[in-house]
């Protein structure tokens, strides 16, 4: 496969038009995003890359594609009262951490890196990272501190990359719209790489204390070529002085 | 390798468009009403590029001769970086007119929407609504 390194553009401190290496590219340089899914030397996807949610629909609304959720009813009503007041509450307006599956709709990249361990997923937006361990460990018994991006552990079924994460607070919003949760949340996130530019994260909701049956939100994704990671530190936020709500 | 002011004239075309506050990010619709458009020209006093949403601080003058300070909530400066914007494309002393939407607080607040230099031709798409083609939205990736 020929890589071209064209384009070679000005220097930049972050490199935010650094041409990345080893993308597939046509005759005239630009990356090809439907070139095939790349795979190790056994067959097994790679997922590593930069990739972005395709659009918003799922961090506006986590169920939207969802006739209707199946909330326990103290969840329904905790929902109706954020939607009311406009969201005031969202813990990202304060720039506390996104959770799980949230952090895979945002407007901003992530990186997966695969170790021997562990895949790592690097998220721009606040700096956030997971170990997702593929070691073979099983959670541990008690979680001594819930947290918000959980614990993870993932190992590959066919084509799909399976990822289970407990261990969460109970702090996140799943969405903007804030779709509650419980310290009982198991999230199910299977990757799955449609071909070089392309993703899937199939993400199902388990959580029996605040919804009556699991759920499942289908998140595209595509690569970002040619650039990086950015550093998202929350230095200034000035918001929650500001949030008046309805 | 095409200049990068190419890609500073990020001209917005369509963008008084739908207003989808379940979109929105960082509480947007709890914090500013799309009812309450502002539109206000100035001199820049300072941009503060810092996240999670940049600023640009502007005095506006009235027909009084008053001055009255205004903050403009931007995106982020990641966004904007990736919309076209540098940290220097608007600096202090530069005569700008920027709409948007105000504080439902009542303050001297407002978050940005677009940016236009004096001579009317540079309109920077800048702020945080979520909205589709705002640096808020993921289509504000790069574009090849």
């Amino acid at each position: 496969m020929v890589v071209l390194c064209a384009l070679a553009s000005a220097a930049h401190a972050q490199w935010l038009d650094f041409p990345t290496k080893g993308i597939p590219r046509t005759a005239d340089g630009k990356p090809n995003l439907s070139a095939p899914t790349p795979r190790t030397p056994d067959g097994r996807p790679i997922l590593d890359g930069l990739w972005v949610a395709d659009d918003s629909r799922h961090l506006g609304n986590l169920a939207t594609d969802l006739k209707e959720v199946p909330f326990q009813p103290w969840a329904e009503k905790l929902f109706n009262e954020r939607r009311a007041n406009m969201g005031k509450d969202d813990p990202e307006a304060r720039c506390m951490p996104q959770g799980v599956p949230k952090v895979n709709t945002l407007p901003y990249p992530f990186k997966i890196y695969t170790t021997p361990q562990a895949v790592v997923i690097l998220y721009e937006m606040y700096y956030l990272h997971r170990q997702i361990f593929t070691d073979g460990r099983p959670f541990p018994k008690e979680f001594e501190s819930p947290s918000w991006m959980g614990y993870s552990v993932g190992k590959w079924e066919g084509d799909d990359f399976v990822v289970e994460t407990t261990g969460f607070n109970d702090q996140m919003w799943m969405d903007s719209l804030g779709h509650p949760h419980t310290d009982a949340l198991h999230v199910t996130e299977r990757f799955r790489r449609k071909d070089f530019g392309h993703m899937e994260v199939l993400a199902t909701i388990d959580d029996p204390k605040a919804y009556t049956k699991p759920w499942s939100a289908t998140i595209k994704q595509h690569l970002l070529p040619d650039t990086e990671l950015l550093e998202f530190v929350c230095e200034k936020n000035l918001d929650p002085g500001h949030l008046v709500g309805k | 390798m095409g200049s990068k002011s190419l890609t500073l004239l990020a001209v917005v075309a369509g963008l008084i468009l739908a207003n989808l506050p379940a979109q929105a990010h960082h509480s947007f619709a709890a914090e500013y009403d799309t009812k309450k458009p502002v539109e206000l020209t100035g001199t820049v006093t300072s941009i503060e590029w810092v996240n999670p949403h940049a600023w640009i601080h502007l005095d506006v003058k009235d027909e009084s001769g008053k001055v009255t300070s205004w903050n403009f909530e931007l995106g982020s400066p990641n966004l904007l970086l990736r919309n076209g914007w540098r940290k220097d494309t608007i600096k202090a002393g530069d005569v700008i007119t920027v709409s948007g939407a105000a504080a439902k607080d009542g303050s001297n607040l407002a978050n940005a929407k677009t940016v236009k230099t004096l001579d009317g031709k540079r309109v920077f798409n800048a702020g945080s609504s979520g909205e589709p083609g705002t640096p808020g939205a993921p289509s504000a990736a790069p574009q090849q």
